[in-house]
């Protein structure tokens, strides 16, 4: 089977450059990493005890400190809109997910193939990644006008009814994804290229003279030697889009109603807006937890189904 | 017809096929900028009109004139350099050997330690920063973005090194510590060279993101240190509709990066080819 | 329930209940008379003062080098967009080290905010300083202007601009149809359906419908059930009948004669519409009028009505906002800064504001003299209609501290109702959710 065979390949690579690594890896290497982490470290884990110390308060902005323990993250629990924003904010995580990893791949196939002009094509579906966000959503939110926005023109041209876009509670979050995905998808591209470089050339010889088609081919050998980078891009995808701020505070503000609140954008009403630091600090600690169990989820799946590939014969 | 002709004129047609779906692909993106530049050259009037004007009747140049003319704009497109820049460079001193570390202890799991920066809400650095540097009276310098935008490229460099020296080959660090070289030097001289496309990657994701950022600098900045991000955000005026002027304000703060990507794409491809984003 | 309520709350609220009435153009004469204002007192100071981008911000920056010329004080300045401008205001003086000595605020949202945080320095004994202020100053501002400054003895702000929410009307849409400006709600509903034809796209009232820019639109309406969203003695008006009422004209507008996606809109995308001929009637703020006269802008130059807010079934209010402009309670150059302010709310740069259509000043010397009308370059019907409102004015915001909160809580239940929940439970799980919030604020 040429399945077989690549996972053949593969772990006879991987036991190489683990036996290689045993040599070398006697060697301590912390002198290297250790400004990163003196860095990293002054950075991150000093405004996290300043966080955590904060969110067993309750801090209004201009009065002086009280300690009230686990009252704020008690409070969460019976507020509706932080509990609704969750909700939100895992099925705009979803979808902000999914549709990016489904265009990005195709996207990477597509480019992965000689073509005229490729280099210019691949740069200009690169750019919305590349361009500021704060930017970009001024004009998304003007094309979006219900009115005079270019979209509904653009609809009209084609015969179909004018939408509402990020106007109307019931099609906002599709809306931002529609910015999203075509943000993101990008970044599922140029990651998934990546992996689709380092593919070996034999199996597909084969696999050509077993006679499977294109579908097969990819069903069978692209997908599954990918599958790793996948898995990376969509971690990635799930922890920028879990806090996706930038471009739904610039084009609703969470509106309407509370119709696109994601908890970002619910703990920055909270913080910045109400000025309840203590409260809002407890907010985004739960936030954090939520992203780091859903990561660990996902990193989890990953060395399982690493282990799958490893073992497949 | 000949087999050859045939076969010629299948590949013709199939490149034909995939050049229509990758211009498919592409014309969210061409429509968008389009669009955008259209704004940006148009009077209010036009840019408000339904159905919606693409070629402008006059060409409102002051759109740009404004932008540049509005106080300050050179100083805030110097403020983003300097943290920018800055923030890349220290990025890269420390995160290129931290990539390389983590690649050879085969700690990937370290890297997570790494990633938790990336993970946590940037809102949430926003108070404890503001107050810690109002203590050390930095607030009034651009120190203060350029320590909180490490929290953007540390990471980024990290984790793209990780993976490129996963998988630069062993065999001429190892032929080097035969030959006596310490690990700096195995570093420094082997290493190093071999990474160049790797750093460039990660030198270049990490000043598109640092450029990019909004959200530190709406409280950490002030008159004289603003960076064009926020200062595009400020030109959004009370009582006033100005879609010609932000359009073109906007244009004028994503050039340099758009400039960048259509530069470097095939670096950036190249750069992540190499596997750089297997690892962590 | 009333003990948690300061006393200078309930004075506050008293005279504004009476005193706003006479607000504007009440009958003070040009008091500011020749001064003996010893200007150059602080020359050689160095001032940061922080404005909200506006066009109140951009004339004061326009004129700034006048300032410095006059007083030998150099002046850093800088507008930022109003939300973040008041987030950034509150964390810098909370902090206590704010970075500016001067700064704009929006009485309507930040007046109790600023008061209980002490952040803004007494103005008191600037004003009596005759070296610093020109005798009659202080009484020269109308009622609403100093109810607006005042924190029991204190004048924590100088009154810089009002402004009147106020409705534009397209009077070829009106003439078109037939219709006269409406002066009732029932009018104004009717008039409102009358002009709707979405075939053409054009609608009959637009007002905003995002949450919390919104909440003042039915504040407004509940003035004209005579009543305000908190009474004198801080208890929540806001599951009244009139507060239902106005809940659901604000309803029946928004559903019925308003643009579709009409829940999303603020004033921007209001004022698009309005400046394309697509909108009937637009219920705003006085200081959103430049653009409409702006042939660059707008096609409908010239067409523009500037209609004082009908009458409601009880009262006939207009419903009032206001800027001010203070120094820094932390600020080791008060005296500067209380220079720029008194210069700020001058009679000459007043006239300015007025006459570029940017602000209304709080001035009755300004507002009453007939020269400084003559050169106003906007329309006649746009000082009529400030003349018109200045007469029925009231505060449409509650003086509270949350107001951001009463604003984004009660902002969501309208937006409900546009999508179609019933006002009534709206409103009374609005109230249950604000109610605690309101309580906590003034604990302490």
């Amino acid at each position: 089977m040429t399945l077989a065979s690549a996972g053949e390949r593969r772990a006879s690579q991987q036991a190489r450059r683990l036996s290689g690594s045993r040599k070398v890896g006697r060697i301590s290497y912390w002198p290297f990493v250790l400004p990163a982490l003196v860095v990293v470290s002054a950075v991150v884990v000093f405004p996290w005890a300043f966080t955590l110390w904060m969110s067993v308060s309750e801090w209004k902005v201009g009065e002086p400190y009280h300690f009230v323990g686990f009252a704020n993250y008690l409070r969460l629990l019976h507020d509706q809109r932080f509990l609704q924003s969750i909700g939100r904010t895992l099925l705009y995580t979803v979808l902000s997910v999914v549709a990016p990893m489904v265009i990005g791949t195709l996207a990477a196939l597509l480019f992965n193939e000689k073509m005229p002009a490729r280099g210019l094509l691949r740069g200009i579906f690169v750019m919305p990644m590349m361009a500021t966000p704060v930017a970009i959503a001024l004009v998304w939110t003007m094309m979006f006008h219900p009115q005079l926005g270019v979209l509904n023109y653009l609809l009209s041209l084609i015969g179909l009814d004018p939408q509402d876009w990020v106007f109307a509670p019931d099609t906002v979050i599709a809306s931002l994804v529609m910015v999203e995905t075509w943000q993101w998808s990008p970044l599922v591209m140029l990651i998934v290229l990546g992996g689709l470089a380092s593919l070996p050339a034999d199996p597909y010889e084969s696999a050509r003279i077993d006679g499977a088609n294109a579908f097969q081919r990819f069903w069978y050998l692209t997908l599954p030697m990918i599958l790793p980078f996948l898995l990376v891009a969509m971690t990635i995808r799930m922890i920028d889009a879990l806090k996706s701020f930038d471009i739904i505070y610039a084009i609703t503000q969470g509106g309407p109603g509370t119709a696109s609140e994601t908890t970002n954008l619910y703990l920055y009403s909270v913080a910045f807006a109400y000025a309840e630091i203590g409260y809002g600090s407890a907010i985004a600690v739960l936030f954090f937890l939520l992203i780091v169990v859903l990561s660990l989820v996902l990193l989890h799946v990953r060395e399982l189904s690493g282990r799958i590939l490893g073992t497949t014969k | 017809m000949s087999a050859a002709t045939r076969r010629r004129m299948m590949r013709f047609a199939s490149q034909l096929g995939t050049l229509f779906c990758a211009a498919l692909l592409v014309s969210p993106a061409l429509f968008f900028f389009l669009w955008m530049i259209s704004l940006s050259l148009k009077l209010e009037i036009d840019n408000g009109a339904y159905p919606p004007i693409f070629i402008p009747t006059h060409i409102a140049w002051k759109n740009y004139s404004g932008v540049f003319a509005s106080n300050n704009f050179f100083l805030y497109f110097w403020n983003s350099i300097v943290v920018t820049g800055t923030a890349t460079l220290l990025a890269l001193i420390v995160g290129v050997p931290a990539g390389y570390g983590i690649a050879r202890m085969k700690a990937s799991k370290s890297a997570i330690v790494i990633m938790i920066a990336r993970m946590t809400p940037g809102l949430s650095y926003l108070i404890p920063m503001f107050l810690i540097f109002q203590w050390l009276g930095l607030l009034g310098t651009l120190a203060p973005q350029i320590i909180i935008h490490l929290v953007v490229t540390v990471p980024i460099v990290i984790w793209v090194m990780i993976g490129y020296f996963e998988t630069t080959p062993l065999e001429l660090e190892e032929a080097a510590m035969i030959d006596g070289a310490n690990r700096w030097q195995i570093f420094s001289q082997v290493t190093l060279p071999i990474a160049r496309p790797g750093i460039v990657v990660s030198l270049i994701l990490s000043v598109i993101f640092s450029w990019n950022n909004f959200i530190f600098g709406v409280v950490l900045a002030g008159r004289d240190t603003r960076t064009l991000p926020v200062a595009v955000y400020n030109m959004l005026s009370f009582e006033q509709v100005s879609w010609g002027p932000l359009a073109a304000a906007a244009l004028v703060v994503t050039f340099p990066v758009l400039v960048l990507t259509i530069v470097a794409q095939r670096q950036i491809v190249a750069g992540l080819t190499a596997g750089a984003v297997k690892g962590g | 329930m009333t003990g948690i309520w300061t006393p200078t709350r309930r004075q506050f609220m008293a005279t504004t209940a009476t005193g706003l009435a006479t607000a504007g153009m009440g009958g003070f004469g040009a008091a500011a008379a020749t001064s003996s204002v010893d200007w150059k007192k602080f020359a050689g100071t160095t001032l940061e003062v922080n404005l909200i981008k506006s066009p109140r911000g951009d004339i004061l920056q326009k004129y700034q080098s006048e300032f410095e010329a006059l007083t030998g004080i150099k002046v850093n300045s800088e507008q930022i967009p109003e939300q973040q401008q008041r987030q950034k205001a509150v964390i810098e003086l909370s902090s206590g080290k704010p970075s500016f000595d001067v700064v704009h605020l929006s009485f309507h949202v930040q007046k109790r905010q600023f008061e209980k945080g002490g952040w803004l320095a007494d103005l008191t004994p600037f004003i009596a300083d005759p070296a610093l202020t020109p005798g009659g100053f202080w009484d020269d501002f109308g009622e609403a202007g100093k109810a607006f400054a005042k924190d029991t003895n204190k004048i924590g702000g100088l009154p810089l601009s009002v402004d009147y929410w106020i409705v534009y009307y397209n009077k070829e849409l009106f003439e078109k149809k037939g219709l006269k400006y409406p002066t009732t709600f029932e009018e104004l509903e009717a008039t409102a359906i009358a002009l709707t034809d979405p075939k053409t796209q054009t609608y009959g009232f637009a007002a905003r419908g995002i949450k919390n820019a919104n909440t003042p639109v039915w504040t407004t309406f509940m003035l004209g059930h005579d009543s305000y969203s908190v009474d004198a003695s801080g208890k929540l008006l806001t599951e009244t009948a009139a507060a239902i009422e106005a809940a659901k004209l604000y309803q029946r507008l928004l559903t019925k004669a308003s643009p579709r996606g009409i829940s999303g809109y603020n004033w921007m995308e209001c004022q698009s519409a309005f400046l394309q001929g697509r909108v009937g009637m637009w219920l705003d703020g006085i200081g959103f009028a430049p653009p409409l006269e702006d042939p660059e802008k707008s096609r409908v130059v010239g067409k523009v009505g500037y209609g004082v807010m009908p009458k409601g079934p009880k009262a006939h209010a207009s419903g009032t906002f206001g800027d001010g402009i203070g120094v820094a309670a932390a600020s080791t150059k008060q005296g500067a800064g209380y220079l720029y302010c008194q210069w700020a709310v001058s009679k000459e740069m007043g006239t300015r504001l007025l006459q570029t259509g940017s602000g209304v000043p709080f001035r009755n010397s300004i507002l009453n003299d007939p020269q400084v009308k003559a050169g106003v370059t906007m329309p006649g019907g746009w000082v009529d209609a400030i003349a018109g409102s200045a007469a029925v004015s009231r505060l449409a915001l509650p003086v509270i501290i949350p107001v951001a909160e009463f604003r984004d809580v009660f902002g969501i239940a309208l937006t409900n109702m546009i999508s179609g929940a019933d006002p009534e439970a709206e409103l009374k799980r609005a109230t249950a959710e604000f109610q605690p919030i309101l309580e906590r604020s003034e604990k302490g």
